[in-house]
């Protein structure tokens, strides 16, 4: 049963993406497709569509590890301060000019920022031997907050085209896609999403707690280490392709959880792939509502999403409490 | 007490553990669990039944002395390995995601890439939850919580189940139910329980009783043999006396202490 659910959520995830890559200002008929429109769809739509399904499905499946290893249905990808470092080191990038990397420069400072605050999170997480989830939560929290301001400050003291462009990363950015950036976002989304996929028993361990996953034959440290990998390369990943886009993260999760049930085993990958849909759906609306102008995707997400989500929770149960 | 015939699943030997230098809160603690055997750990709150149910399911490794598990060092054991002959159920049950009560039971598979006998639909009947099966663990009694965790052990199949507390915050009729439980559980499929305890009058149902005060050992045996009255004195300070009814039973008499 619960096979047949991921198989249609899949379907579906594809269908949606297969769509939007015909779908915009411009709707391109698949059976009368012009020299023009191939030109738009291979270089234009086509990566612009693999980037919003891999944001999103780094976002949701980041989200439905989080959760689990900090064991606290709050927790985001962003709330362990990767994003902020990330959007850090781009906006220095971006309000400096910075180019050294050609079109690469701001994605990798981004990735830079946003491995470097995983790691000093997980290093100020760590005592005896391990990670502790309330140390990593408030070193998270703690270290977002610093990096907040520092790039408040410099957003306010940059120079106008700095600051626009700085701010449309912030918000994500799905307009630059291009497929350069396609294989690093893919390698690292791909090897996050197997080595949590392989880890997922051991989360629905995590979730009842330490020792029970201890008596349940996990090293509960270790597993948190690997997951917490996961979740930083896939974050790190999604943030450098895109910027920030909120909601996909703390939400999707949540709303998988409705319909398939806690088991991360199902969860991860529902999570994966409805972040992508999402995703792709919002950047579809970003790029087609007010043309030529683009609304922030992240911005949509939380349209569609919020209220949706608001209305399941006046529904069914969404915690265990 | 282990008797001569069964071997020892679970040994302690001259264990001390501290969470914090120099200050012992397992002093010098020897004990062994026997197949089959039905043991109440009991003693005050603080008095370190908590640690001694974490240093025999490997949570916890000892200061000095050393945990073994048919004979051979807990500490040697793989985690999947160890996990096929013990299992452990802290006292705080906390979950924060709706698993239902199947989800929860077939964990007890984890350890094992071959399922073992036990499937989870006998362990869910056993447990009297059939009924139960996809019910969410948040719309569950704490009886029935406690039958879940239960179920999950029977399917993990170890041989051996050291229950933390597992009677707290449970109403009488709920304490009893679970006991008797897991004297079915001990009579027909010969696992050994160990329940950390502090109610004299259901520590008067176990094979054996181990008295523990600030960490050490006071007494260990028959119940009617350990919970005398000097040595519940000892234990918690109070005078009670164990007495029996006209019909036979046991039950413990607080006196005037009121």
């Amino acid at each position: 049963m619960s096979k047949v659910r991921i198989t249609l959520l899949a379907v579906f995830a594809i269908l949606i993406a297969a769509g939007s890559v015909f779908l915009g200002p411009r709707i391109i008929s698949p059976f009368g497709i012009s020299d023009t429109d191939w030109i738009i769809l291979i270089n234009i739509r086509l990566p612009r569509v693999l980037v919003a399904m891999l944001m999103g499905m780094a976002l949701g499946a980041s989200g439905a590890l989080l959760q689990g290893i900090l064991r606290n249905p709050l927790a985001d990808p962003y709330i362990l301060g990767i994003s902020s470092g990330a959007s850090l080191t781009a906006a220095i990038g971006i309000i400096g000019g910075m180019s050294f990397l050609g079109a690469f420069t701001i994605p990798a400072l981004a990735f830079v920022g946003a491995v470097l605050t995983g790691g000093i999170v997980g290093g100020m997480g760590w005592k005896r031997g391990g990670l502790w989830p309330e140390r990593l939560l408030l070193a998270g929290v703690g270290l977002s907050f610093l990096f907040s301001a520092l790039l408040m400050l410099m957003m306010s003291v940059s120079t106008d085209e700095g600051l626009r462009r700085a701010m449309l990363w912030i918000f994500g950015d799905l307009s630059m896609s291009e497929w350069s950036r396609i294989p690093y976002g893919l390698a690292f989304v791909v090897t996050g999403l197997l080595l949590s996929a392989t880890r997922a028993k051991a989360l629905n361990a995590l979730i009842l707690g330490d020792e029970f996953a201890h008596s349940l034959g996990f090293a509960p440290q270790r597993e948190r280490l690997v997951l917490f990998i996961a979740v930083g390369l896939m974050t790190a990943a999604s943030v450098s392709l895109g910027g920030m886009i909120g909601f996909i993260g703390l939400l999707v999760p949540h709303i998988m959880r409705f319909f398939l049930g806690a088991d991360s085993r199902l969860l991860i990958p529902a999570s994966a792939l409805g972040g992508g849909t999402l995703l792709c759906i919002a950047d579809l609306i970003s790029r087609s509502l007010l043309p030529p102008m683009e609304l922030p995707a992240g911005v949509i997400t939380a349209i569609i999403g919020a209220p949706y989500f608001l209305y399941l929770l006046r529904r069914k149960n969404v915690l265990a409490i | 007490m282990s008797l001569p015939s069964k071997p020892a699943i679970l040994g302690l030997d001259r264990v001390r553990y501290s969470y914090e230098e120099n200050k012992d809160v397992i002093r010098d603690l020897s004990f062994s669990v026997s197949e089959g055997g039905f043991i109440g750990l009991l003693g005050a709150n603080g008095s370190g039944k908590s640690t001694i149910m974490k240093l025999g399911s490997g949570i916890l490794k000892p200061s000095s002395g050393t945990v073994s598990l048919w004979g051979k060092e807990l500490k040697k054991y793989n985690n999947r390995d160890r996990a096929k002959l013990i299992s452990y159920l802290p006292q705080t049950l906390d979950i924060t995601v709706p698993f239902t009560v199947k989800e929860l039971v077939s964990m007890g598979l984890y350890p094992y890439d071959i399922p073992p006998a036990m499937n989870v639909e006998e362990a869910l009947d056993l447990a009297g939850l059939t009924n139960k099966a996809n019910a969410l663990l948040s719309d569950l009694s704490g009886g029935e919580r406690r039958r879940t965790f239960i179920a999950m052990t029977l399917v993990q199949g170890a041989g051996l189940l050291l229950l933390d507390e597992p009677l707290a915050n449970l109403d009488i009729k709920y304490q009893i139910e679970l006991v008797r439980l897991l004297r079915k559980l001990q009579e027909s499929r010969n696992i050994a329980v160990v329940m950390a305890l502090h109610d004299i009058n259901i520590a008067l149902q176990f094979d054996t009783v181990m008295l523990i005060k600030d960490g050490g050992m006071i007494g260990n045996g028959r119940p009617e043999t350990v919970l005398t009255r000097t040595m519940l004195k000892q234990a918690f300070d109070v005078n009670m006396e164990v007495k029996r009814s006209d019909a036979g039973r046991s039950y413990v008499s607080l006196e005037n202490n009121f």
